[in-house]
């Protein structure tokens, strides 16, 4: 249930009032089966946009994504998001958030609680089923989103700076849980961050997105052993080989 | 100087004796004549007309008449009013054909309506009923109209990575994410349904808390007057308070946020 994803020249110009505005310019990227890819890039650019585009929320202005050969028109659940802003419905409690995925495609409702107990314990929510998003913490909303995203089962996960809204200690732990889960549930990841250290931590591959227009700057292979940890000579060494390189702030 | 901490229900009670005490002192003084009855005069009026027939009828009939005509054009006026709104709300399309039409109405005082309701429909209950319905229809449009349009677009963006149709996102999110403003309108609908029927009762009624004004007004009795007055406030207040109990019956998830 993981696939192989390809941009093939990507383009995305937004009209404006001001006239025309582009964002990604020309952008073309493999992501191979399991493969966790980290498109990282500085405030501004257009990796969102690119995100959005794969996951078939925008269309491009010019090029193809394919998912598996299949070429994408438009959003589907074989794509599973997870959103920066959390997108829960604040009035549905954890437990219906997380079914979301299966209720929308008929599943019945014993089967699909099941399914959303399963994923509400692997992101270890448990005992949390009957709160609503408003008495979770950041964090806790995040995980709600990736077990929602996770518990449709979609092929490859797209996920658009989960961890930008939460503070150091949380985004270090969060970061922690996303490899422990994708090391469990292998998927073909696509990760948007502006932290070069998140990006080195998380990634087997690291994408390098420019100012807009946006184009591919530059990329690296991570072959730092996992488990990485952040003070490793590698890790740090790879760290400050990306910040040079790319002028991005550490 | 002992400084004590009084609850916000001293302060209160406070504020409605002090307007009391106020108005009593008014009245003693003789500052206006007759035309101003004590507070004391207007309980003694209340009790004489819960023990003795206004017009042929009791105090509670009249009260009836009158929540009745609301009870029945507000119900109608949120059976139109608000699914129109929401769908004006949802549907580009349907918008585009009500909306110059509507916003031509909107303005218009549900008041304004009154002639036009008697050479419609007589003096019966009918155009007494068409009048608050004016008043309530507006409300419910307007409300589930706006709060459709501020659906969150991300949670829609949401549902489409799931891939549900138009109708899911209509019923999923659309729905529950406009229940707020719904309510919101529903006690705007159910206020201003209970001051149109006033008006509308004050001409050419034979029943309802307007005719007892009007009443107190024909017999020079401003006594009854103020006790019509003071009912219409208290039932006005209480309906707010049960549409605000219903709504957090039906939003729980609004809890936290109000609380």
């Amino acid at each position: 249930m993981t696939s192989k994803i390809s941009c093939q020249n990507i383009s995305k110009t937004f009209e404006t009032k001001s006239g025309p505005f582009e964002v990604i310019r020309d952008i073309s990227l493999e992501v191979k089966e399991n493969e966790f890819v980290v498109l990282l890039g500085p405030g501004q650019c257009g990796k969102t946009t690119l995100l959005n585009i794969i996951a078939g929320l925008e269309p491009p202005t010019t090029g193809k994504i394919f998912v598996d050969e299949q070429e994408v028109k438009g959003p589907g659940p074989d794509r599973g998001v997870v959103f920066q802003k959390y997108a829960l419905l604040p009035w549905r409690t954890v437990l219906e958030n997380v079914e979301f995925g299966p209720k929308i495609r008929g599943v019945d409702k014993k089967e699909r609680r099941e399914l959303a107990r399963e994923y509400i314990k692997l992101v270890g929510l448990e005992g949390f089923e009957n709160a609503y998003p408003y008495e979770l913490s950041g964090g806790m909303k995040q995980r709600v989103g990736i077990a929602r995203a996770y518990t449709n089962n979609p092929k490859v996960m797209l996920m658009d700076e989960p961890f930008g809204a939460l503070d150091a200690q949380t985004r270090y732990f969060m970061e922690k849980e996303v490899l422990r889960i994708w090391e469990q549930m292998k998927r073909t990841v696509i990760f948007v961050t502006n932290n070069i250290e998140e990006a080195v931590y998380l990634g087997d591959r690291v994408i390098v997105l420019s100012k807009l227009p946006s184009v591919v700057k530059a990329e690296y292979v991570i072959d730092v052993p996992r488990p990485r940890e952040y003070t490793h000579p590698a890790f740090l060494e790879m760290r400050h080989l990306i910040a040079e390189q790319t002028e991005l702030a550490l | 100087m002992i400084a004590i901490k009084r609850s916000n229900q001293f302060y209160n009670f406070v504020s409605i004796a002090g307007v009391l005490l106020l108005w009593q002192l008014v009245v003693s003084a003789g500052l206006f004549g007759k035309l101003v009855p004590s507070p004391v005069a207007v309980f003694k009026e209340f009790i004489d007309m819960l023990q003795n027939p206004i017009g042929g009828r009791s105090l509670f009939m009249h009260l009836w008449f009158s929540i009745k005509r609301v009870l029945t054009a507000f119900i109608t006026a949120v059976v139109t009013g608000v699914p129109l709104g929401l769908f004006m709300g949802w549907n580009k399309k349907v918008d585009a054909i009500v909306k110059p039409v509507f916003e031509l109405l909107k303005p218009i005082p549900p008041i304004a309506w009154i002639p036009l309701a008697i050479l419609w429909f007589g003096i019966g209950e009918t155009p007494k009923v068409f009048i608050c319905f004016v008043g309530s229809f507006v409300p419910c449009v307007v409300n589930s109209y706006t709060g459709m349009r501020y659906v969150d677009p991300l949670l829609i963006d949401m549902t489409k990575t799931f891939g549900a149709t138009r109708r899911q996102q209509f019923i999923d999110v659309g729905l529950p994410a406009s229940l707020t403003a719904v309510f919101a309108g529903l006690q705007n609908a159910l206020s201003l349904g209970w001051m149109c029927v006033l008006a509308a009762e004050l001409v050419g009624a034979r029943e309802g808390v307007g005719y007892i004004i009007t009443l107190g007004m024909d017999t020079a009795n401003p006594a009854m007057i103020i006790v019509g007055m003071l009912i219409i406030g208290a039932v006005g207040a209480a309906i707010a308070v049960i549409v605000r109990r219903i709504e957090r019956i039906v939003c729980p998830w609004k809890r936290g946020i109000t609380s």
